[in-house]
């Protein structure tokens, strides 16, 4: 068996198509993580400019500033401090009447371009979300935050996870009771305190780990000459009539398909996070999901949160590798396989959801679309099947198994049938 | 050791491309004989079970071959017409893939690779991608695959196609030398390939066997049905038109030495000659065999029913 997994695993890497699609798809992500390092670019409001690693630099001593853990106490008294500091120069009052372009001016005048830095800082942004409105400045939403809110920063957190199941996606949904409770129940679990600071390396592979929506294509068109190129070729007279051509040999190509599209995955997973780690620096593996987007109800670090995208996106990787074989043993020709593999791995990012619940809950499922940290950590996407709700990430895993488990006995099922004529 | 054909049948919807054929076959060499779409090629695919029959069975041993599964096709040699190959693949590589698949061990795999791939001439281009061998090459890769695991079954579809002439007598030698105590069906549309070697001949026409015994029985089936006549040079034509003509050729004077194969003498003159394999064949095929795939209903009568295996 392991002889003829090799040489399954062969013949897919040998083919011109497939050594081209591979490699091509590494050596184009080397480049984008390489100009995602080298064009990195920063301004301070200082007027300082900073490329590349210092611009990398520069971010990670910001996010340092404010690293540690948020206490309800800290939280209120960094946001007092951060009133005494704005609103010491600028009237607390009139910045609610303004626009946020009017603050910011308004902002720029009044102070230094450090202190301007240091009032533009994320963490503000981040610390005032309980209570920000749309395009509102930081000083605007602080005007209005009193100390008793402030006290109650926790709390006011929590329900930013009610606010957004009241909202119902804009409209676009009604969340039922037991997804409501379903929400809840998870926002609840999130350990408290949160901590703060910089997890550069794994945020970055959660921005990234798009990319690797190519390396599944990649796996794709490499896999769908498994079984049509024997139809197309003649070669299946050959190989059926062999001792092993309708037992082993379908497990050995099964098995060298896994083999292959895990292993290629796995290159390609590394690029992404091997560079985001070398550069951004692997820090902040068990800082709070909450320190990237405060409304995510997940009780996850950042680095799990990461390791978690990486791992749905392999999941896909799997699922789509397993229909990808069903399709290519029920067709003679690799070209209705490589065209329906396009076709749910890119043109799905392309379709709108137009606002359709449904809709954009069915589009979610597929890697381009799934493939960015609001779709799978804030957007609350839930789907209740009967008594049960699965989250985004968990209907990902479920259909991306039932995909697998589905298609997988339909090849194996397909070639073992299979008549030559 | 004998493989039989119990009424094997493969219908395409209302077309009949293997119709009811029964044969027995031992061990030696069994030539299958029959024009292009005669069905040969469906009937091999059914004695190898790469194709269900719609009824029928293939029996081995008197177990069916589909129950047998993987220990009949264990035993199985086959050479499909139009091989399939991986371009990318050396002959080595090809080989040892299907000694993987026929469950050679590996040290036993390379030996007989070697070994197989200069038997048929491809001493020196093992290392080479199959996608640079000439045609007659590739068809010696396909004939070496199908004796790797030494089979008792050799099933050869037009193994000849693509093959030169001196490849052709090398392909005869090796098969003659392999087929004792084995059986080797070996299908061709050219006559002098089974001639020689063939233990006994099949001949099908429009998915039917029509004609089977051994070659010299079969050539006597021809007697008193193959003459010779002078003819002008110039009539030649007109009688290729209407005649069954195996073989013209032009003498001196302006004539021509025309045989041809007919119930009686149809040009005056005509003297009767010794048959040969291809007269017979020639005979039988000569009002243009129906293609294979005719309707059942639309079936012609074969020839000397009487002597249906």
């Amino acid at each position: 068996m392991p002889r003829l997994i090799l040489f399954e695993i062969k013949k897919m890497l040998s083919r011109r198509v497939a050594l081209a699609a591979n490699v091509g798809v590494i050596v184009f992500l080397v480049a984008i993580m390489a100009l995602n390092v080298t064009q990195n670019r920063t301004v301070s409001f200082a007027g300082e400019e900073f490329n590349g690693v210092e611009a990398l630099a520069y971010n990670r001593s910001e996010d340092e500033k404010h690293a540690g853990v948020v206490t309800a106490e800290r939280a209120a008294e960094d946001i007092a401090a951060y009133q005494e500091m704005v609103f010491s120069r600028i009237d607390r009052d009139a910045v609610g009447e303004m626009t946020g372009a009017a603050v910011y001016s308004l902002i720029a005048q009044s102070f230094s371009p450090e202190e301007v830095d240091d009032l533009y800082n994320v963490y503000w942004n981040w610390l005032l979300r309980p209570w920000r409105t749309a395009g509102e400045e930081p000083a605007q939403t602080a005007a209005r935050v009193t100390p008793e809110m402030a006290a109650n920063w926790y709390g006011a957190t929590d329900d930013l996870t009610q606010d957004a199941l009241d909202d119902g996606q804009g409209g676009m949904w009604e969340y039922s009771e037991d997804e409501r409770e379903y929400w809840t129940a998870k926002q609840a679990s999130v350990p408290e305190p949160i901590e703060y600071g910089y997890s550069g390396g794994w945020d970055n592979i959660v921005s990234c780990f798009a990319f690797l929506v190519f390396a599944i294509l990649a796996v794709c068109i490499t896999l769908a000459p498994v079984f049509s190129f024997e139809y197309q070729s003649g070669a299946d007279a050959v190989v059926l009539a062999t001792r092993h051509g309708r037992t082993r040999l379908v497990a050995a190509k099964v098995l060298a398909a896994l083999a292959y599209a895990t292993a290629y995955f796995a290159v390609c997973a590394a690029i992404v996070v091997g560079v985001s780690l070398a550069f951004y620096g692997a820090d902040g593996f068990g800082l709070s999901i909450q320190s990237m987007s405060l409304s995510s109800p997940y009780p996850l670090t950042a680095g799990q949160a990461a390791l978690v995208s990486v791992g749905l996106m392999y999941a896909a990787c799997l699922g789509l590798a397993c229909l990808t074989l069903a399709l290519s043993s029920r067709a003679r020709s690799t070209l209705p396989v490589f065209v329906t593999d396009v076709v749910l791995v890119l043109f799905t990012g392309l379709i709108p959801s137009a606002g359709v619940g449904i809709l954009e809950r069915a589009l979610a499922l597929f890697p381009l679309n799934f493939s960015n940290f609001t779709m799978l950590f804030s957007a609350f996407e839930s789907y209740p099947v009967g008594l049960v709700v699965f989250d985004l990430i968990g209907m990902i895993l479920v259909v991306y198994a039932v995909l697998a488990i589905v298609a997988t006995p339909v090849a194996a099922a397909s070639f073992r049938r299979h008549q030559v004529s | 050791m004998e493989l039989v054909f119990d009424r094997l049948t493969k219908e395409y919807g209302a077309k009949i491309a293997v119709d009811r054929v029964c044969a027995t076959l031992g061990p030696g060499v069994h030539g299958l004989l029959g024009a292009n779409g005669a069905g040969k090629t469906t009937l091999m695919r059914m004695a190898c079970g790469v194709l269900r029959p719609t009824s029928g069975e293939v029996r081995f041993d008197g177990a069916p071959i589909e129950r047998m599964g993987g220990d009949y096709r264990a035993l199985l040699g086959y050479l499909p017409q139009d091989f399939g190959y991986y371009p990318e693949f050396t002959a080595l590589d090809f080989m040892e893939y299907l000694a993987a698949l026929k469950g050679i061990g590996r040290r036993a795999a390379r030996e007989r690779s070697l070994e197989l791939l200069a038997a048929v001439g491809l001493s020196g281009e093992e290392r080479r991608r199959i996608r640079t061998f000439s045609g007659g090459m590739k068809q010696r890769l396909g004939i070496a695959q199908a004796v790797l695991n030494d089979p008792a079954v050799l099933v050869l579809d037009e193994p000849t196609a693509g093959l030169d002439p001196k490849e052709r007598v090398r392909f005869r030698n090796l098969i003659a030398s392999f087929a004792q105590d084995k059986v080797v069906l070996l299908s061709t549309h050219i006559v002098s390939d089974v001639e020689s070697i063939a233990d006994d001949i099949l001949m099908m026409r429009a998915g039917a066997l029509v004609l089977s015994g051994r070659p010299g029985e079969l050539v006597s089936k021809a007697e008193g049905r193959v003459w010779e006549a002078v003819v002008p040079a110039g009539r030649v034509e007109e009688l290729e038109a209407s005649l069954t003509v195996s073989n013209v050729r032009h003498l001196e004077g302006g004539r021509a030495l025309l045989r041809y194969v007919a119930d009686e003498p149809k040009v005056p003159g005509s003297a009767p000659a010794e048959p040969t394999l291809e007269d017979l064949y020639l005979y039988v095929f000569r009002d243009g065999a129906a293609g294979a795939g005719s309707p059942r209903a639309a079936r012609g009568a074969h020839f000397k029913e009487g002597y249906h295996a």
